[in-house]
Parts: C-alpha cells; structure tokens; sequence
C-alpha cells in the first residue's frame, strides 16, 4: 500500500488536468456540436498572457483576468466569424476546422514567446495538503486540489446550466439541429455567442491551471486535448459527471502504472487504452455523433 | 432509364418498339460510360507515370527528396480518400498504419533481407490487416465517434513507437542498433539514386490508385454507395455491410502501409517522434482540403504534406509562421472547397471541356 | 566661475579624449581571420549548417554564432581573400526534413564542410551521407549517441553522457553520494546511452547509479519525481533538457524532496533563465555541469565571442553555451582553412586539413581540441560546475573536471596515439 499512495495522490493532480480539459471539451460540443481541437491551444495562450503580465508585476487577480479575457475573446471569434460558415458542414469537418484555427494559435504563441523555459506560479503553490503512510510522504499543492474542486464545480454549474436554464436548452437544441432551430425562432448567432464565450472561459482557466500543473509550453498544452478526449470519450460525449469521473481515473492510472514494471515505459498510453476499453466493453448500439 | 446499375445489361423483353429504343439507348449510354471510365483509368496513370518519368530532370536533389516523401504520402491519402470519400468514414489513424507499415518494412528488409517490393507488400499487408481490425468499431461507431475511436489508437501507436523506436539494422524483435551506425533502408537494385527512386514510387503510386479506382468501378464501389446511402438500403439490395467496409478499411491500411514502407525506403530511417497523434489528424485534415472525391486530390494531398512546407523552408520562413500560414489555409479550404482543391480544379477543367465541346454533341445524351 | 568653466572644459576634454581612445578600441575590433579590416572579393566558399530550430527548443543559436563569426572574418580579408557563403537551415526537429536539408546542402550547394549545426535529429538521420559525400562536420552541440559515434561528425561540447558523468563524479565527490538516480528521456539513442556514464563509472568507484528513462511529453512530471525519489538514492542526476527541466524541479520542490536528496544536472540546465525558473528553493541545493567555461568568464576568447556577436550578430541573437559552441566550431574551421591554399579549398582538401586539427585552443574549453582520424570524436570531455544563486550562477571552486567515463577508453587511445596530454 505505501508504494502505491505516492501515485494515488500524483495521480489525482493529472486526473484534475484530464477532467477539467475533458469537461471544457464536452461542455462545447453539447453547446455547438462542435470538437473543439484548439481548446488547449486557446488556453495556453491565455496562460502565457498571464506569465507576460505577472512578469510585469501586475497583480495576480489582474492577470488571471487577462488571460481568461484573451480566451473567451479568441474562442468569441473563432465562434462568430469562421464557425457559422462550417455550420452546414457534417460534424468532424468542423472539428477538424478547429485544429485549423489550434495551428494558428500556437503557431502565434510560439512565434511570439519563443523557446525559453518558462513556469507560471500561482500563490496556492505555496500551501499543500500532506499525506503520511509509514516512511512516505506526499504532498497534493492547494493548486492541484483546486483543480480537482474546479472540474467538480464546473461539472455541476455546467450540467444545471445546460439543463435547468433556458439558455442551456437553446443551446442543445442548436447543437442538436441547428436549421430547425433557426425555424423555432431561436435566436442563432446569440445562443452561439453565449455557447463560444462559455468554452472561451472555461478554456482560459483550465490554461492558467494546466500550465502551473503540467508546463508553461504551447505546444504541449495544445496537443494534451489529446487525452484529455479519452475523457470525454469515457463521458459518452454527454455526461459531464461520467467525463470527470473518467478524467481522474485516467489519471490515477497512469500514475499508478508506473509501478507495473513493465508496462511503466508506456503510461502515457494509459487514458487511450482506457477509452478504447471503455468502447469496446460497452457498446450501445449504433453510436452516432 | 430504369435500368439497375446493379443488374448490369438489360433484359430484353417483347415490349413496345418505344421501350425498346429506349433500352437500346441506355446501353449505348452504359458502354459509353464503362469506355469513358477505362480512358480515365489509363489517363490517371499515365499522369503519375509522366510526373515521375518528367520531374527528375527540373528538380534539384532537395526537390526530388521532398516530392519523394510528397508520392509517398500521396499514397496514404489515396487510402483516407477512400475511406471518407466513398463510405463517409473518418479514420484518424492512418499516419499510425503508416508508421507500423514502414516498420515492418525497415525489419524485413534489414533483417530477413527480403527484396524492396517484398518488404512493401509485408508491410502493406500488416497495415491492411491491422486496418480492418481497426475498422471493427466502425460497425458500431459513425462519424465524430469512430475519428475520435481512431484517434486514441493513433496516441496509442504515438506512445508505443517512442519506446519502441523504429528497426535500423540491429537484431531481435526490435532491430535497433546499439554498438554501431545506424543502417539506412537498402533500396531496390533498380532504384538506388533518388531519382530513380522517385519513378519508382511514382509507378507504385499509378499501381495503388488504379487499384483503388479499380474497386471504384466494380462491385465494391456500387456496394460502398450503397452503403453510404444507408445501411437498410444496402441490406435491401443484399450487400454483405460487415465484409466490405472492413475491406475498405483493409485497403486504406494497405495503402498507407505500402506509403510507410515507401517513405522508409526514401528517407533511410524512419524516426518514432515523427508518428504522433496529431500527424493522423493533418493527413485527414488535408486530405479532405485535397479533395476526396478525385484522384488528384490524393496528389495534391501529398503536396501540401510535404512540398508546400518545404517550399516555406526554402523561401526562409520561420516554422512558426508557417504553422500559422497552413492553419489559416486549412481554414480557408475547408470553408469555401467542399470537395476540395481537387475538386476545384475539376470544376475549372470540366468548364473548359463544356466551352469547346458544346457545339459539338449538342446533341448527345447527357 | 573661472573654475567652474575650466571644470567644464576640462571633463569635455576628458570624454573627448576617451571618445577618441574608445573609438581607437573600437576600430581594433573583435578577432576574426586574418583581420585585415578590408572586405574579401574572392570566389566565396561555400559552407553550410543544420540547426534544430522550430519544435521542443530552438537551438539555432549556434547557427547564429556561426554566421556573426564568418561575417567578421569576410569582413577582415576572408579566407586569403576568398569569403565564407555561410547557409544554415531549420531541420525543424524532423529526421525526414533534416535529410532533405542535408541534401540541399552537400548536394546542391555543393558545400566544403558544415559548421555549426547543432541539431537532435540530424546526426542519425545523415552521418551516413556525409560519410559516403566525404565532407566534414564541424557540430556546435551534439546530443544523441550518433553525433558521438561517427567518423565525420565532430561535436565541440562534451555531450550528455560525458556531462552526467562529470555531474556523477562531483556528487560522490562533494556530497559523499552512493546511490544516484539518472533521468533521461526515452529517445532511441539516448534514453539507453547518456545515463550509462554515470552507471559505468559508478560501477568502477564503489557508487550504484541507476536510470529512470521518461516520456518527454508526459504530462505527469511528479510520479516521475516520486519514482525516483521511492528508489532512495542520495543524489538525482537531471540529464534533461531544460524545458522539461524546470517543471520537474517544480514538481520535486512541491514534494519537498530537495530536503533529502540532492540534485545534479548535466549541461542542459546551464541557461540565464533557468536559476529564475527554478527559484529561490534550489538554492545551494543544485549543481550543474557547464561543457564550456562559463558564459560571463574574462577570458580573451570568451570576451571576442561577444564582441564577434555584438558586432555582426543580431541583438536578439541569444548569448548562450549554443552561441559559444557554433563561435568556437566557426573559428577552428576558419583556421584550419588559413593553413591551405585558397585555390585548392574544396571539400576533400577542407576533410583532411579538418582531420588535421590537433591543437586548438581556446579559453572557453577546458582543454585544448583536436579533430583526428578516429573513428568517433569527443574532444572535449571536462568542464567546471556551477550552482544558482538568486537569478544567476556562482561557480564551483576547483575549475574543469575531466570525465572518467569507461568509453572514453578509444578517445584517450587516438589522444595517446595523437601524442596529445
């Protein structure tokens, strides 16, 4: 057992990364349709904005602020100016459209910060929560454990918007057909904007924790959807507390893999195997997305 | 015309002289077509057969070894053409079937020292078998799911070929050097330079599409429509769903291993951080910007992969700017191509063809 | 009022005069060829580079360097008159894209040698072309075994597995250390290479090291630090790039685990933005091996590289050790090239005066440099070691440290043979 409560608890920080991506990429696709493949992309330049700025001596609240301002601004044009031209396009084309606009980004992110190594400190790196077996000591930082509260949050916030508001409900119905939705006299372009800048958000602060957590690099942020889509695979594309509950399991399995001997050197196939697993055992009929 | 295109010739029958005439045209038309479609067959071929006999004398040794890999990941694209064009399905783990190919490749031709063409169809060969098994799910799974599915194969592929490392001369089951130089790919006894090596995968390359088109022209095409159409139509016209999409998937893994073991012999060695996920998802992202509904497009596909980048290192342009420069061309094409440059460009061509033909067959069924 | 304008007077006079004797500096210049001040008319010598530029980290500084220090030498007479057409190209971290490079350079532009590539992919993807085309390399920064193991393809710095071992050797040496762990990343000709250094030299001095190979493009840099810190050991050697680098420590600072163990790293730590990435925690508790003398160091070499950047690098050229390496490989090049006749300078006349090189010095290595015939070339093979102190480095008493690295036995064989030291 104390080999194994190291990595439970390294573990539930990568969770916490998988589960918050996973939720932001669920919460936009059941608002739009839409797989957002420059979530991370999106994110991260947002989290470099706040290095940028806290480099400059800004406050904190102030540059966290930024940053999400810049995600929300980006997703807000991206879903305004170039989604609604794809909107009669099958799903996956729009999906693959986003990577599009994920090249961009980081393509401008890295152009304009470059190679240097960079790390974003957040002030509840300071504090950690410790956990003693025997001889073994570890240690879970305020951040981590706040991420792991944010993706809970978020989870529930979301799930109630979605499904007790009636904003929510325009924006299932937009995702789910959005001419018949023109018909019913939905307003379109509003519910999209409030859908884009929703992701926006989410993208922003899951940018600011994932560069603390994981590293202050876009390219890595940006391909992390990656796994992050093995949780939403797990969620059925559907159910947020399913996406987050999966984001933590992938997690702690990866972590705890590395004590299988064998297997350590390829952990970090781990969340793809899972999701694989997850389709093959549970088939529900045919699955159309 | 009631004919049933899956019945071929029509029956005849003792009905009026009317319907006769009218079936009599039908068959005309058909033979027509069949004709029209063999002079596209052989036209297609002899295009990429002229491409790669022309390109060698203009390029320099950059060029040619650029549009080497561009021909060979032609291949490839050919294979997701397929895929999504004819049965609408998106696999986004073909540049993972690809890599597994060039493996097999790499360790049978340094290890059993197999001749080239062997080691291509054995790598061709495990990648079509690989590729219907990834193609299982596809039963179950449609759209958004299934890329998503192929995806997570391709991180799975992505995770393993880093530990693994791809074959360079040593021996056991991995074939990896360890006390001494690393061994490049030994290339076909007829094609040892680059340029000849650059015809030579071009006349692979006129091989595979014509098989593909092959396949769209017979019994296979005329069940994948169906197929598309919906799965209760081609249930209703007695197609076998399960054994020709997974042939479908079998012949895209076949062309993207046959592309691996291509690209294997071109470069020399293959490189396990060059086989990520996201290289998966840029080959059906500019597939689909290529065209999928015609062959050039698996060309032009090819191009833009490898050439167009290039082209951008060669004018200077810093890497991070060319990034930016495809994202807003993959957005652009993506939103105003729908079948893509390929498609495009027939657009021009047949306008063209419609201008200088149209006094003449006025009078001609369509 | 008298004296004040004498005051005046005299302090313009002053500045006059040193404006004067600067300007006089100044014309003296930096150092580079046969400093004749004059342009070279010639016919230009074609030389090329491959640099890692655009993907995981950018290390085109060398290339950089490279080109500042052929700009000065064309601008000081070149080559006997003839000046160096200097090209680098980006490889963009792909082994694909580094052949097609290479291609365009040995073959196309037919170049005499190649000076200051410094790239991780390109050793394995071309040392076999550029053996069969006869022309030499002269690399800034090599990293991975085949930059170390090939005949025509010589690295100015050390390399990681001679740096870790460096690093090994100081920890056993200054923490009494008996146990080590080694993290590297799982790259093919690394991952089973560098860390075998410190294992192969711990074995022979009583210290047991063993290696922890990573993903380098995990998200999960904490289990790999409990990993290594589960096995025990006293010391941890970081043989990682310093993008990854920096999150790691973060991850080890957050476990407390430099409390216990202490960290070493080899030479990719050694950055002006690293102490302040790390932070105040790593203070006196990290120690880095450096493959050159120190950036800021008062040598004459070391301060005519700077000079060479200033004056004909850009200012957004860095001035890191990859500056330093693609300086050093430019001037050995340079004058081994001063010593042949300018009229036969072509690649096989450049490959032998190259292999020629037996003593250059310089104060930015430890030691003097040599090229030779032998198989593989790791010339440099010591280098001092520093720790982070605030937001720069403080240097390590008792200068360069030579690896004892068992499979340096065949370079100490051609240097035997050489009749060097």
């Amino acid at each position: 057992m104390e080999d194994y409560l190291p990595f439970v608890i390294s573990g539930l920080g990568l969770g916490a990364v998988y589960a918050l991506s996973g939720v932001g990429l669920v919460v936009l696709y059941r608002s739009s349709g839409v797989l957002n493949f420059a979530f991370g992309a999106i994110g991260a330049l947002g989290a470099y904005v706040a290095w940028t700025l806290l480099e400059a001596d800004w406050p904190q609240g102030l540059a966290w602020c930024a940053a999400v301002l810049a995600a929300m601004a980006l997703s807000l044009a991206y879903g305004r100016l170039l989604a609604p031209r794809l909107s009669h396009r099958d799903p996956t084309i729009r999906s693959i459209a986003t990577l599009g606009f994920a090249l961009v980004v980081v393509g401008f992110t890295e152009w304009t910060w470059g190679e240097q190594p960079r790390r974003l400190v957040l002030p509840t790196d300071g504090g950690a929560l410790e956990f003693v077996l025997g001889e073994v000591e570890v240690r879970l930082t305020h951040t981590r454990a706040l991420g792991l509260a944010l993706a809970v949050l978020m989870m529930g916030g979301v799930g109630l918007l979605l499904s007790k508001t009636r904003v929510g409900l325009k924006m299932r119905a937009l995702a789910n057909d959005r001419d018949l939705s023109a018909l019913l006299g939905i307003r379109v372009l509003g519910v999209d904007t409030v859908a884009w800048i929703l992701s926006g958000a989410f993208a922003g602060v899951c940018g600011l924790l994932l560069a603390n957590i994981v590293r202050l690099q876009a390219t890595l942020l940006t391909f992390l959807v990656i796994p992050a889509f093995a949780a939403a695979i797990i969620g059925r594309l559907h159910s947020l507390p399913a996406t987050v509950a999966g984001g933590i399991a992938i997690g702690v399995l990866e972590a705890l893999a590395i004590t299988v001997p064998g297997f350590a050197a390829f952990r970090t196939a781990t969340p793809f195997l899972i999701a694989l697993a997850m389709i093959v055992l549970y088939r529900a009929g045919t699955r159309s997305a | 015309m009631n004919a049933s295109i899956l019945e071929g010739a029509m029956p005849v029958s003792d009905a009026a002289p009317a319907a006769l005439a009218q079936a009599a045209l039908a068959q005309a038309a058909l033979a027509q077509a069949a004709r029209r479609a063999r002079r596209s067959l052989v036209l297609m071929v002899a295009c990429v057969l002229l491409i790669g006999w022309a390109v060698p004398w203009f390029a320099n040794a950059y060029w040619i070894k650029t549009l080497t890999s561009s021909l060979a990941l032609s291949v490839a694209a050919a294979g997701v053409a397929l895929l999504y064009g004819q049965l609408g399905l998106v696999s986004l783990c073909q540049y993972a079937l690809l890599g597994a190919g060039g493996w097999v490749a790499l360790r049978a031709g340094h290890g059993l020292g197999w001749p080239f063409e062997l080691s291509v169809l054995a790598g061709g060969l495990l990648s079509c078998v690989v590729g219907m098994l990834a193609g299982l799910p596809a039963l179950r799974l449609k759209g958004l799911y299934l890329a998503l599915v192929t995806m997570m194969m391709a991180g799975g592929f992505q995770v393993v070929v880093n530990v693994t490392g791809f074959p360079d001369g040593g021996a056991g089951w991995l074939g990896r050097v360890f006390g001494s130089e690393r061994l490049m790919m030994p290339r076909p006894a007829l094609a040892l330079s680059d340029a000849a090596y650059f015809r030579y995968v071009a006349v692979w390359l006129a091989a595979v599409l014509a098989l593909i088109e092959l396949h769209r022209r017979t019994r296979a095409g005329r069940s994948w429509a169906l197929i598309r159409r919906g799965e209760a139509a081609a249930v209703a016209a007695g197609v076998n769903i399960l054994s020709y999409q997974t042939w479908a998937f079998g012949l895209a893994g076949f062309c993207a291993g046959v592309a691996g073991a291509l690209l294997a012999g071109g470069v020399g060695q293959l490189d396990g951080r060059a086989f990520t996920a996201g290289e998966s998802v840029m080959l059906f992202a500019l597939t689909v910007v290529g065209g999928v509904y015609h062959w050039a497009g698996a060309l032009i596909a090819g191009l833009l992969l490898r050439a167009v980048p290039a082209l951008l290192t060669d004018f200077g342009v810093n890497g991070y700017l060319a990034m930016i420069f495809f994202g807003v061309a993959l957005l652009h094409a993506l939103i105003t191509a729908p079948s893509g440059i390929a498609g495009q460009l027939m657009g021009v061509v047949d306008a063209v063809r419609q201008r200088f033909a149209a006094p003449k067959d006025k009078d001609a069924a369509p | 009022m008298q004296s004040k304008r004498r005051i005046a007077l005299s302090a313009v006079a002053g500045a006059l005069g040193l404006a004067g004797f600067s300007g006089a500096w100044a014309q003296a210049g930096p150092d580079c060829g046969l400093n004749t001040g004059k342009p070279a008319t010639g016919e230009p010598i074609p030389i090329g580079a491959v640099v890692g530029k655009t993907g995981p980290d950018d290390f085109s500084a060398s290339g950089q360097a490279a080109a500042a220090y052929f700009k000065c030498v064309n601008a000081n007479g070149g080559i006997h008159g003839r000046p160096v057409d200097y090209l680098v190209l980006d490889d963009q971290w792909n082994p694909e894209t580094a052949a097609q490079v290479a291609s365009k350079l040995v073959k196309d532009r037919k170049v005499v040698a190649l000076v200051g590539s410094t790239s991780f992919v390109e050793c394995g993807a071309n040392a076999k072309m550029y053996a069969d085309e006869g022309v030499m390399v002269i690399a800034g920064t090599g990293v991975p075994r085949e930059c170390f193991n090939a005949r025509n393809y010589v690295p100015v710095n050390a390399g990681p597995r001679v740096s870790a071992t460096i690093a090994a050797m100081y920890a056993a040496q200054k923490y009494k250390a008996k146990k080590m762990v080694c993290i590297i990343p799982n790259i093919p000709s690394l991952g089973n290479w560098a860390c075998e250094g410190p294992k192969e030299w711990g074995k022979k001095n009583g210290v047991t090291v063993e290696t922890l190979t990573i993903d380098p493009g995990s998200a999960d840099a904490t289990s790999t630090m409990l990993q290594a810190a589960a096995k025990k050991p006293d010391t941890i050697i970081m043989n990682v790039p310093k993008g990854i680098l920096v999150p790691m420590l973060a991850a080890a600072e957050q476990q407390n685990l430099g409390k216990k163990i202490h960290f070493v790293s080899a030479a990719p730590a050694y950055n002006v933005d690293v102490p302040k990435a790390i932070g105040p925690y790593w203070k006196g508790n990290f120690d880095v091996n450096l493959e050159f003398n120190p950036l800021e160091s008062a040598g004459p070499d070391n301060k005519n590289w700077l000079a060479v950047m200033d004056k004909h690098g850009a200012k957004s050229d860095p001035r890191d050790t990859f500056s330093q390496a693609g300086y050093l490989a430019a001037r050995l090049a340079t004058q081994a090239m001063l010593k042949m006749d300018p009229k036969k300078i072509a690649r096989a006349s450049v490959t032998d005066a190259l292999r020629k090189v037996s003593d250059f010095r310089s104060d930015i290595l430890c030691k003097p440099f040599y090229v030779g015939s032998g198989n593989r070339h790791n010339a440099n093979n010591s280098g001092p070691m520093a720790s982070p102190d605030g937001n720069g480095w403080r240097f390590a008493p008792g200068g360069c440290l030579t690896a004892d690295d068992p499979e340096l036995v065949d370079i100490r064989a051609d240097e035997q043979k050489m009749g060097l030291k």
